[in-house]
């Protein structure tokens, strides 16, 4: 099958390629560390329901679309990098390029983002100390906030691997985006649980 | 032609991760009473249930899952399904004993 066959069967969805993206390694690792976070969620969703009152007055502090935002620029970058993978699989490297750049910048917006809202509450006086939710709080985003500093290495791999014509390889390519594919999922999940859950 | 096939495709997953992010907003305000959270079991699921369901969007779309090989597809459907049913037993078993 040629690249481009493969690219019009994957377009139109029909059937499997036979291609595992960035091979088995990678899903290994993105399995294993969704059942890491589901054990953390799950010892979450418990303590939560035992001092329900308390998590919900501890979320209060919150700003929801402030959260929504945090999620829609994390899917942004996701948009970005998937459009990196086709572009490298079609040979336009260069565009490739531009669309690592720009999931790195959603990146740091979403980290930018963050670090104001943590300041905001530390202000406010919800630190790691003050309340039982807000240790699950700043747990569970600096644990995803050392997943999204890896991503910046794995996005710094991926220009890297894409501007210089021998070291291309479709394969690590697909890698680094099923890794900040990975960090924006187990965003998606921490969103849910920490800002919309009642 | 393919390229813009594939733009169209990702701008429509995009579309839908988006929409289903600001349904959100929704969810909260039908969950909150004058500016104070309530507690609500259908809100705690609908909201578990709507981001395993992005989660898999996002597997299947954005990391090609789709065309991925049967076994990739079945493995990651059975794990997706397996945090869902792990994140609302855990619940629900605390909401019983609490």
């Amino acid at each position: 099958m040629t690249t481009t066959e493969r690219d019009v069967s994957r377009a139109s969805g029909e059937g499997s390629s036979g291609h595992v993206p960035g091979g088995r390694d990678i899903w290994f690792f993105v399995l294993f560390e969704s059942l890491v976070f589901t054990s953390y969620f799950c010892v979450y969703l418990f303590n939560r329901t035992q001092h329900e009152q308390a998590f919900l007055l501890g979320q209060s502090h919150l700003l929801l679309w402030l959260g929504v935002l945090e999620t829609i620029v994390l899917l942004s970058s996701s948009w970005a990098v998937a459009r990196c993978v086709q572009h490298a699989r079609a040979g336009r490297f260069e565009r490739a390029r531009r669309e690592a750049f720009l999931t790195a910048g959603f990146g740091l917006v979403f980290l930018i983002l963050k670090i104001v809202e943590w300041v905001r509450l530390i202000h406010m006086g919800d630190t790691f100390t003050s309340s039982q939710f807000f240790q699950y709080y700043f747990f569970l985003t600096a644990i995803h906030c050392v997943h999204l500093l890896v991503g910046f290495v794995v996005l710094g791999v991926l220009v890297y691997q894409l501007s210089g014509e021998k070291r291309r390889s479709q394969v690590t390519v697909e890698t680094c985006a099923t890794y900040w594919h990975s960090v924006d999922f187990f965003w998606v999940l921490i969103f849910a649980l920490l800002y919309v859950v009642r | 032609m393919v390229e813009n096939e594939f733009n169209k495709r990702l701008l429509g997953v995009w579309s839908i991760l988006v929409a289903i992010s600001l349904a959100y907003l929704w969810i909260d305000h039908a969950a909150t009473h004058l500016g104070i959270p309530t507690a609500s079991t259908v809100v705690t699921v609908g909201a578990i249930c709507f981001a395993v369901v992005k989660v898999r969007i996002i597997m299947r779309e954005f990391m090609e899952v789709r065309t991925a090989p049967r076994v990739l597809r079945l493995l990651t459907d059975f794990w997706v399904l397996l945090m869902a049913a792990a994140m609302l037993g855990v619940y629900l078993a605390g909401k019983a004993v609490a």
